[in-house]
């Protein structure tokens, strides 16, 4: 039996929306300690991986480890339902058939309920190891996106280049290039707008901008963006949720294809 | 009565009564700490220097408890328990006649107890020859050949060849009768020379089958358990019940068609001579005629085909119920390369009993089976005509088509534009990271 509260149904919304794009088909993985999601897009060189901590909701309550297998542009269309400062309450069974959501509205006393089917997945779990990555880029997730928007409209890939100057964001297309260079700053008044640069060695590697992009739809979840970089390993892309709540993209880079 | 009477009259002892039973309820149903007190039914021969003991299992050589007496051999437990879906558990509680006793001893010890592990071990006689022979079998074969050398060594030699960890073979070979019943049991199966005041034993494969042959006669003459009987013996001899069915079928169908010929004549007379009432009353009578004629010919070849089908004699249910009672023995007792080598050369041609007829049985059975199973396909085959063909095919491309438009709405535009997305240069991420 899986019972969870949210206080606000829009962090799942949000979640959900900056995932559904990336994937089709996942589980949830509910247990004691919270609730998990890992999945890979379809080319495998994009992972996704999500933890709401038991902690984010109250109450919260797993008696037994539950995989809710859900089509996210169906979860899309029954989290569309959730108006401004609904609360969620989310049900499932033992062995679930369906998932059920609650929807409540403090306001106006207003209560609507969905049950959403589920379905099987069978998918490949990969151990992630903790990495130190040579360059940690923290900076304000818009900032980010709109890095990656700008520089998209040019290129399909971008280069990530972190040096003791500054990280510096390239990108060579048709038409011609651009680049975007980052210094540490930090802004006492607003501190959402911190750019963090820590670099044990210098970094450059290129990756997909249209995948990038797609990463950035998360934006909305976090002010702050983590980036982690070393070179020959995935890019790692962190958006800080409420507690120790987190959502993580992983990218491949691309390597020796520099047309 | 004596104790009725001694107990009521005086109300303090009553008291204590009352009290020692509510306390003895409150007793009971303490939580034990650690493992749950098991339930044994012993052999009532097993005498009071019976221990429960630890020896290699003759099958897998790991560490198992046996029950040995000095006196009467050694037993084996067979673990019954229900499936843990159904928790159940026991409520054990003493004799009457002790509970006497222990009133007067105000309840000191409770006197009923309820333990949470459910199963129940059966201790039954095992043979000590099959805990002896993995070390008398144990011989690697020479290079070169097959054939397996042997060497005559005394029985503490051979046994010095079982796992020592954690084994209380050597004490209980201390006890003269249970050594003595060991060396009788090694003597059934192997070849001995006397050699000085001692035995020299060397295994006998011959002999070891034709012991085991000897088992499993037994076994099976006594009837198998009727889960065996039911699952490899019943089961395996079973004629497809298809083939009844669909002869059945047919021969319906042949007497349906006799009766529509029957009755056609004498509807085409109604037409021709409407006339007079009574060629039509006769016609009449002619049809109920046919019809239960057809009636009864339908239900004749259905008995006759019961009859008919395949049934095993009593002699291949017997070679079958023998064959299934030395593979049971073979895999619960005997390790596993041993077993292969056993059964080879017991159910193999030159072996101890001849099976042909159970090979003949089964090997008719085989190709009665797959004969029904042609029929069948034919069956299908015979209702579907072409046009049929042509709509299944219509019909299944017309499913694929929405199939595939159902999946595409269950994605999401952006899942589909990264679809195009170029990945060239790309790793795969189970490249970077392991597979859980």
């Amino acid at each position: 039996m899986l019972e969870a509260r949210l206080e606000q149904a829009s962090i799942l919304k949000k979640v959900v929306d900056a995932i559904k794009d990336l994937v089709q088909d996942c589980n949830f993985d509910c247990n004691d300690s919270g609730i998990a999601l890992q999945a890979m897009d379809n080319s495998h060189v994009a992972l996704v991986s999500m933890m709401l901590k038991a902690e984010g909701f109250s109450p919260y309550r797993c008696d037994r480890n539950i995989a809710l297998g859900v089509n996210l542009t169906s979860l899309t269309k029954v989290l569309r339902a959730a108006q401004g400062e609904d609360m969620l309450t989310i049900k499932a069974e033992d062995a679930p058939d369906v998932l059920n959501l609650v929807f409540e509205s403090s306001e106006n006393d207003r209560i609507s309920e969905y049950d959403l089917k589920l379905m099987d997945i069978d998918q490949e779990h990969l151990g992630i190891p903790e990495t130190e990555y040579a360059a940690t880029i923290t900076m304000p997730a818009a900032e980010f996106r709109r890095i990656c928007t700008d520089l998209a409209a040019m290129s399909e890939s971008v280069g990530i280049e972190a040096s003791k100057d500054g990280v510096k964001f390239s990108c060579n297309g048709d038409i011609g290039n651009g680049s975007v260079t980052l210094r540490s700053h930090t802004n006492i008044d607003k501190p959402d707008l911190n750019v963090d640069i820590e670099l044990t060695e210098p970094v450059s590697l290129t990756f997909s901008l249209k995948y990038l992009v797609n990463f950035c739809k998360a934006a909305a979840l976090s002010n702050q963006v983590k980036i982690c970089l070393s070179s020959e390993v995935p890019l790692l892309v962190e958006y800080n949720l409420s507690g120790s709540s987190y959502l993580r993209f992983y990218l491949a880079p691309k390597i020796g294809d520099e047309e | 009565m004596a104790r009725t009477r001694s107990t009521k009259p005086s109300t303090a002892a009553s008291a204590t009564d009352s009290d020692s039973t509510k306390s003895k309820s409150t007793i009971a149903l303490v939580s034990h700490a650690g493992e749950a007190p098991k339930v044994f039914i012993l052999p009532s021969t097993a005498t009071s220097g019976a221990r429960i003991v630890t020896l290699p299992n003759p099958r897998s050589s790991q560490p198992s408890r046996y029950l040995a007496c000095p006196e009467t051999g050694i037993y084996e437990f067979t673990k019954i328990a229900t499936p843990k879906s159904v928790p159940r558990s026991w409520l054990i509680e003493a004799a009457p006649a002790s509970n006497g006793a222990e009133t007067g001893n105000q309840g000191a010890n409770p006197s009923a107890q309820v333990t949470m592990g459910s199963e129940l071990f059966v201790a039954t006689a095992i043979d000590p020859l099959f805990l002896v022979l993995p070390a008398l079998a144990d011989a690697q074969p020479s290079k070169g050949s097959d054939e397996v050398k042997r060497l005559f060594l005394s029985s503490d030699d051979h046994l010095d060849k079982l796992p020592q960890e954690s084994s209380h073979l050597s004490e209980i070979m201390r006890w003269d009768t249970t050594r003595r019943l060991v060396e009788s049991r090694m003597g059934a199966i192997c070849d001995t020379v006397e050699a000085g005041d001692e035995s020299m034993f060397r295994l006998n494969e011959k002999k070891l089958v034709d012991a085991i042959f000897q088992k499993a006669k037994r076994m099976s003459e006594s009837g198998l358990p009727p889960s065996m009987e039911e699952k490899f013996v019943k089961k395996v001899l079973q004629a497809p019940m298809m083939h009844r069915v669909v002869r059945t079928g047919e021969s319906q169908l042949s007497s349906n068609s006799d009766v529509g010929s029957g009755s056609s004549t004498p509807q085409t007379d109604l037409a021709t001579s409407q006339s007079t009432i009574s060629t039509t009353e006769t016609s009449d009578t002619a049809v109920s005629q046919a019809s239960t004629a057809a009636t009864s010919v339908a239900e004749e070849p259905a008995e006759e085909n019961f009859a008919s089908a395949l049934q095993a004699s009593p002699e291949v249910v017997e070679q079958q119920r023998l064959k299934v009672a030395f593979e049971f023995i073979c895999s619960s007792y005997v390790a596993p390369v041993l077993a292969d080598k056993l059964q080879k050369s017991f159910s193999g041609a030159g072996g101890l009993k001849d099976f042909s007829l159970l090979n003949d049985y089964i090997a008719s059975l085989e190709k009665l089976r797959s004969e029904t199973m042609a029929v069948r396909a034919q069956d299908y085959g015979r209702k579907r005509n072409q046009d049929e063909l042509d709509d299944e095919a219509r019909m299944e491309k017309k499913r694929k088509l929405e199939e595939e438009k159902k999946k595409k709405a269950s994605e999401s535009r952006g899942v589909r534009d990264l679809k195009k997305v170029n990945t060239s240069g790309m790793k795969k991420l189970s490249h970077f990271f392991q597979k859980k």
